[in-house]
């Protein structure tokens, strides 16, 4: 049977060119009548909050990817003890909100000398890297799932081919299993950008001056000289920011997942 | 000597009805997170997966900005933003924080039962309607009881991070399981204590959560029932 013609299509386009109609005007009038605080504070959390940001989710993107590609290749290694540590490592990390893994690094880790006899002095650790050991640990977590997954979904015959072939284990896996793996696996870690990106927001609870801590003090400086904190129009800000940057990444993973999925 | 010879466990024995409220609340907040969110993602699911005109574009913008932007920065627009907009849309801790992560994981739900019900056969809602059941009654006879079924694993992670999200409360001070380690650990300094035990503590909530979801899988799956 032939489904009914589908006009969601053209529907979309109407309601998507309302929206745009009154919204673009609309934004262009509030943004010319802007009052004379807004300026240093999109200043604030553009140039400062968002480079932060952007850094954190760089150096935690690449290190979780990096750790979670390698735990994830050695978990299909056959070796109880291997296989335990690493479901451990993945079903910790996995578990705790990030949050509390954040609090864990930069709060009790340094006291860690205090509670353990014997344990030579633990200097505090600073903010960013903090959550950055924190992000890293919660994305390596999230990525060696995804190799695991992603490697042992590879056809036993390849590894036996690249084996007759003369590869060594090393060899086999990097020049043969991941490459494969890698079109299953490029989605997810798309994914994992995105929510990294996101996730970044929570190094402000430890004072890291991300966009959204920036962001927070500027309306607690607008509260305290102003009367009004504006946070209405801060947060709306800043959620913009996030979506302009998030959408793009995650259109760019469902695209990978479709192209891929054959 | 014990290795962790100045651990001090009595430190947690003695805030136990303090962590125990906070517990409490944990438990309270991520149970109506995830009744509410099943319910949206059943509602915007069938929405999206039946492409119902208008109120799909407007589901589908709901989620994208859900997923898109950083559930913290939806807890502060919900808590500090709204009051702004009207002094009725002032919200308790406890009301900004349900309200959140049912927001959350309704969004993310939303796209998980969309998927399952996508995935039931066409084939399969033709013959209900064959039999004479309403289009409605459809739904609740096969899509819902079939898609449903390929929907929970992903509705799982959903309720986990649902679980998890309910730290971040700690943001606007309402005194869930992490906010009230904090606050003990503020008084008496003991860092290490109160954040191992709430480790421990959402470690065991996540794992029995993800346990239990994967029991009722299995007790769902029609490869066991036969």
């Amino acid at each position: 049977m032939r489904r009914p013609r589908d006009w969601n299509r053209v529907i979309s386009a109407v309601m998507l060119l309302a929206v745009l109609a009154v919204g673009i005007p609309w934004l262009w009038h509030e943004y010319q009548t802007r009052p004379p605080w807004w300026d240093p504070v999109q200043h604030q959390i553009i140039h400062v909050g968002l480079k932060e940001t952007l850094r954190m989710a760089a150096i935690s993107a690449l290190g979780a990817s990096v750790i979670g590609l390698v735990l994830g290749t050695l978990f299909t290694i056959r070796f109880r003890p291997s296989r335990i540590l690493i479901r451990v490592y993945i079903e910790i990390w996995r578990g705790l909100p990030i949050v509390v893994t954040i609090f864990l690094i930069y709060f009790a880790f340094p006291r860690l000398d205090e509670t353990i006899p014997h344990l030579p002095n633990i200097n505090s650790l600073a903010a960013f890297q903090a959550a950055t050991i924190g992000l890293i640990l919660w994305g390596s977590a999230q990525v060696a799932e995804a190799t695991r997954g992603a490697v042992q979904s590879i056809r036993k015959e390849q590894h036996e081919a690249a084996a007759a072939l003369g590869f060594g284990w090393v060899g086999r896996q990097v020049y043969v299993i991941l490459p494969q793996a890698a079109r299953r696996l490029l989605p997810p870690l798309v994914g994992l950008l995105v929510n990294i990106i996101q996730n970044t927001t929570i190094a402000g609870l430890i004072g890291v001056g991300d966009v959204l801590e920036v962001a927070n003090r500027s309306t607690d400086r607008l509260l305290f000289l102003t009367g009004s904190s504006n946070a209405l129009a801060i947060y709306t800000y800043v959620m913009a920011v996030f979506f302009a940057i998030s959408f793009p990444l995650t259109r760019l993973a469902a695209y990978l997942e479709k192209r891929f999925a054959a | 000597m014990s290795l962790l010879a100045s651990f001090d466990w009595g430190t947690i024995w003695d805030n136990r009805g303090l962590l125990s409220e906070g517990l409490w609340r944990t438990i309270q907040v991520s149970a109506i997170g995830i009744v509410g969110a099943t319910v949206i993602g059943i509602v915007l699911g069938a929405v999206r997966a039946n492409r119902i005109p208008v109120l799909t574009q407007l589901a589908a913008t709901y989620v994208e900005v859900i997923r898109n932007t950083p559930i913290l920065v939806q807890i502060y627009l919900l808590f500090y933003g709204l009051p702004l907009l009207s002094p009725h849309l002032t919200f308790t801790g406890f009301t900004t924080a349900w309200l959140a992560v049912t927001i959350w994981g309704g969004a993310f739900n939303t796209e998980n039962f969309r998927a399952g019900f996508e995935a039931v056969p066409y084939r399969y809602r033709e013959a209900g309607l064959a039999l004479g059941f309403s289009s409605l009654a459809t739904f609740f006879r096969v899509t819902l009881p079939l898609g449903g079924r390929i929907a929970l694993p992903s509705t799982t992670n959903t309720y986990v991070s649902v679980l998890k999200n309910t730290s971040l409360m700690t943001a606007i001070g309402f005194q869930e399981l992490t906010t009230t380690s904090r606050s003990i650990s503020a008084s008496n300094f003991r860092d290490v204590e109160m954040l191992t035990t709430v480790g421990v503590a959402y470690l065991v909530l996540a794992w029995s959560l993800s346990g239990g979801m994967r029991l009722l899988e299995r007790r769902l799956s029609f490869e066991d029932a036969g």
